[in-house]
């Protein structure tokens, strides 16, 4: 059962808060500080659940996610975005299908846990029919 | 058992928890639910089996020439418009995409027809964009009952807000009122 969890973020203290949160429930957890490293972390076969930042400088959080599907990088993986962003700008038109849910900051750990280990479990549905 | 009533319910980010916790609260109906939910063809069967888990109704991506069936859910699946033909018989088309997705909610909503003999609920839950406003509109219009989630409760109150702008929503509440509501209309 896959396990596995991606933090996109160029603040390091959201990395580190995010990995102290999955350490205590043993989440196999993956830092990229911006969105270059995503796209070299999913090239490399990684595929979770990603938490996506949308501020980071040069490539922001839309942007690394049109890089994500333009590479068939998407199948696998769910994304949330993870930002201080309270509403998400326009630049998410064209990219609603690949954006699961949208948690703001500052995130409480019993609710980020929650929704990381319903979308691990989302992630480990195998049949590709129906339900 | 064919069905009578009908629920269209068009949701995007933030979504499958929306779902969760309004089909948690749901016990069988008598009615068809047919879910809208902006997805791709490589997610829509991971969340049609997440709800299936947790909803007393069962779950499954529509397919095309399907009859509705009272008592069942259907989630139309990533890459195709969900339409209905007599408020009975799935059609999954392709084609442009409309605000932006596919499946989008006003192409479902747009196609259902006014009912004779049962109840049209028109639903509208959180989501980025407009999607689904024009299609509240015109269930409203051919005299459905029209609901939107409301802002404390939408992860992102974009279609919501959009749908209850048109003037054309009756009531606006978070999950579990509507859950309520629901069995108070379809039981």
């Amino acid at each position: 059962m896959s396990n596995k969890i991606m933090i996109v973020d160029d603040n390091e203290y959201v990395r580190a808060s995010v990995e102290i949160i999955c350490e205590s429930v043993q989440m196999d957890l993956t830092s990229a500080a911006c969105g270059e490293e995503c796209l070299a972390h999913l090239e490399s076969g990684f595929r979770g659940v990603i938490l996506m930042d949308i501020m980071m400088p040069e490539m922001d959080g839309w942007d690394t996610i049109r890089e994500i599907v333009s590479k068939g990088l998407y199948n696998g993986n769910i994304i949330v975005m993870l930002t201080g962003m309270g509403e998400p700008d326009a630049k998410m038109d064209g990219v609603q299908e690949y954006v699961t849910d949208y948690m703001t900051k500052p995130f409480g750990p019993d609710q980020l846990i929650e929704s990381l280990q319903y979308y691990l479990t989302l992630l480990n549905v195998t049949s590709g029919t129906d339900a | 058992m064919l069905n009578k009533n009908l629920v269209v319910i068009g949701v995007s980010t933030g979504g499958p928890f929306t779902l969760k916790e309004l089909f948690s609260e749901l016990p069988p109906l008598n009615a068809a639910f047919v879910i809208v939910l902006h997805i791709t063809p490589e997610m829509d069967y991971r969340i049609a089996q997440g709800l299936d888990a947790v909803a007393s109704m069962p779950v499954a991506l529509a397919v095309h020439g399907e009859h509705l069936k009272a008592g069942n859910i259907y989630m139309a699946p990533g890459g195709f418009h969900l339409k209905l033909d007599g408020n009975q018989k799935i059609l999954l088309c392709e084609g442009e995409r409309v605000n932006y997705v596919q499946p989008a909610v006003d192409v479902t909503m747009q196609s259902v027809t006014k009912s004779i003999s049962g109840k049209v609920i028109g639903i509208v839950l959180t989501g980025m964009g407009k999607d689904g406003a024009e299609g509240i509109r015109h269930i409203k219009k051919i005299g459905g009952i029209t609901i939107a989630q409301d802002q404390k409760s939408s992860t992102i109150y974009g279609m919501p807000k959009a749908a209850a702008q048109t003037g054309a929503v009756d009531l606006v509440l978070p999950p579990r009122k509507i859950a309520e509501k629901l069995i108070e209309l379809l039981r």
